[in-house]
């Protein structure tokens, strides 16, 4: 039970954090969506952190499954209890097909990479051209659809902080099994662990598909939180970008790294709004500074200067 | 039909002009360079500045390109340095944050800096005919620079010693480096030159209509889709592959609309990834 001590406290820290907002709605909101991009930063540091995945395509998944849920329950007046797992399996079957196909055909890093941008590129234009279903750039108001929990600050809060716990609890589990020792070996050199018996494509692929459905999942309820879902909402500059840099940031596959680096990021952008078109640049300098000079991230250096025994 | 196929033509001409440079940049230093689109609008834009000061245009276009090459020798001496000191996957990994970094600080600071930004070159002729087909002279000028530097490079690395230890690195690094080639100095060379041809694309954007700062993405974008369809290490199969992504997107939108054809050329080039990594005239050259 030791191991999941962090997971408890993390829990109770962030269960508190709505009594320091005061109750105000604009640092609720903020909040909720640091919690929004914690849950896709834990997704990304299992696909990318821990199986070596470039996936460029985070935003194209979550919003796959966002406006496959949305649109579903426009459309055919489901309700989101059966839509919200509809485009949750979406995310997690495209997730899980990128993976296979990279892994079968031998493509490095940068062509993942360039296959994935090229579904990021895809997913938006087919956004904006079904203009009858998904309402093009204008994107779909998803008040009063979903649940009515998702519609108060506070309940929000505290469903996305339930989510984000079960994904961790879900990342724990899996690296405290057989996956997590077969990932750690092929992180390290997939021919070897290829050669010592780990079946190398069933554990990437299982990433990549676990990694997905919790990007589905949170993209599908963020889409209902958010009251609209836009193209923009799930662009590559406002998902893609501030997860990676969310990752390194924290520090890659450490437990709490996808937290604090949310966290953190969550903090900055805060810091730089008053700049605001500025905010490009910004994620462009500390995407430089942080891979040149900060490549282990927040995590593992707190470890080092104040000898914590940070998960 | 001749007209599309023209117009096609032209098109992919400025396409393999941003993409060479990707292909020669990947061949040569082993990064995948994501700010390429970015040094053509900063030609663009150092070519308008140009002409706010009175320059003719002519020199300003030439100024802007210079630019863009100052741009291509400073990032190569700076930005990309820690990146050369790894090899292979590491170094394609470390180049590729590096450059998506370079692109969101280029694009912020133009985007902050000149909002309201658009690059025009006004011809005095404004249509030709040639051969029963009436054409507009910004096209048939731009497609004769693209056609001129594309001559001049194939020349170049052909010919020339230096195209020929360029062309040896492309090869294999180390073995180049043992034969006494210095990759660094060369790769300078290339980087500016690639940045230089970038140039010349935003520039020869505001001959056909105009360039605004918004547009770096979707150049970086379109280059790299040519530059991966033609094969990232084969110049010859970039440039076949720009043309026929330029014939195959001026039909597509004449016939099925914009959204449609930008989704049939993405998905073009990821099948190419998928069944011909090397690019489609890997074996020719």
């Amino acid at each position: 039970m030791k191991n999941y001590k962090d997971l408890a406290i993390l829990a109770l820290v962030l269960a508190l954090v709505p009594a320091l907002t005061g109750g105000s709605p604009y640092y609720m909101r903020l909040a909720t969506l640091a919690l929004v991009y914690m849950a896709w930063t834990v997704a990304f540091n299992l696909i990318f952190g821990h199986t070596k995945q470039l996936f460029l395509c985070l935003g194209a998944l979550a919003g796959s499954a966002a406006y496959m849920t949305v649109v579903l329950t426009k459309q055919l007046e489901l309700s989101p209890w059966v839509t919200v797992p509809i485009g949750m399996a979406t995310a997690t079957a495209l997730g899980a097909l990128f993976s296979y196909v990279s892994v079968l055909r031998g493509l490095g890093i940068i062509f993942l990479g360039i296959v994935t941008l090229a579904f990021s590129l895809i997913f938006h234009n087919l956004v904006l051209g079904l203009r009858q279903f998904t309402n093009g750039e204008t994107g779909l108001v998803t008040r009063g659809l979903g649940f009515p929990l998702l519609e108060q600050p506070m309940s929000s809060y505290y469903l996305f902080l339930a989510v984000l716990l079960i994904a961790l609890a879900v990342y724990y589990i899996l690296m405290a099994s057989r996956m997590g020792m077969a990932v750690r070996a092929l992180s390290d050199d997939e021919l070897t662990a290829e050669l010592s018996g780990i079946d190398v494509t069933w554990y990437k692929v299982l990433a990549a598909a676990v990694g997905s459905a919790i990007l589905g999942l949170v993209g599908a309820l963020y889409g209902f939180y958010n009251g609209i879902v836009s193209p923009s909402v799930f662009s590559f500059v406002s998902v893609d970008i501030p997860v990676l840099i969310a990752l390194l940031l924290g520090g890659m596959r450490t437990r709490l790294g996808p937290i604090v680096g949310a966290a953190a990021f969550a903090l900055i952008e805060e810091l730089v709004r008053p700049f605001g078109q500025l905010n490009v640049l910004v994620y462009g300098i500390l995407l430089i500074v942080l891979f040149v000079a900060f490549r282990e991230g927040l995590v593992p250096m707190l470890r080092k200067t104040l000898k914590l025994a940070l998960p | 039909m001749a007209a599309i196929l023209f117009d096609g033509i032209v098109q992919g001409l400025q396409l393999s002009l941003l993409a060479v440079g990707i292909t020669l940049i990947f061949g040569l230093g082993g990064v995948l360079n994501l700010a390429h689109g970015q040094f053509a609008v900063v030609g663009g834009v150092a070519a308008a500045l140009f002409l706010q000061l009175g320059l003719n245009p002519f020199l300003a276009a030439l100024g802007g390109i210079a630019g863009a090459g100052v741009l291509g020798v400073v990032v190569d001496r700076t930005l990309l340095l820690p990146a050369y000191r790894y090899r292979g996957e590491e170094r394609l990994l470390l180049g590729l944050i590096l450059t998506l970094g370079l692109s969101f600080v280029i694009d912020g600071y133009l985007n902050y800096q000149f909002p309201e930004f658009s690059l025009t070159f006004q011809l005095p002729l404004a249509m030709v005919e040639v051969g029963g087909i009436a054409m507009r002279t910004a096209s048939l000028a731009a497609s004769l620079i693209a056609v001129v530097i594309f001559a001049g490079l194939f020349a170049f690395l052909r010919w020339t010693l230096l195209g020929k230890c360029i062309r040896s690195i492309i090869e294999n690094e180390v073995g180049a480096e043992l034969c006494g080639i210095d990759p660094s100095r060369t790769r300078t060379l290339i980087v500016c030159l690639a940045a230089m041809m970038a140039g010349v694309a935003g520039v020869t954007q505001g001959l056909f209509s105009s360039l605004g700062t918004e547009m770096g993405p979707e150049f970086t974008i379109l280059g790299l889709l040519v530059a991966v369809v033609g094969g990232v290490r084969s110049i010859n199969g970039t440039l076949a592959a720009g043309i026929l992504l330029g014939i195959v997107n001026a039909f597509a939108s004449h016939y099925v609309g914009a959204y449609v054809a930008y989704i049939i050329l993405l998905s073009a080039a990821m099948a190419t990834i998928l069944v011909r990594p090397a690019g489609l005239l890997a074996r020719f050259t």
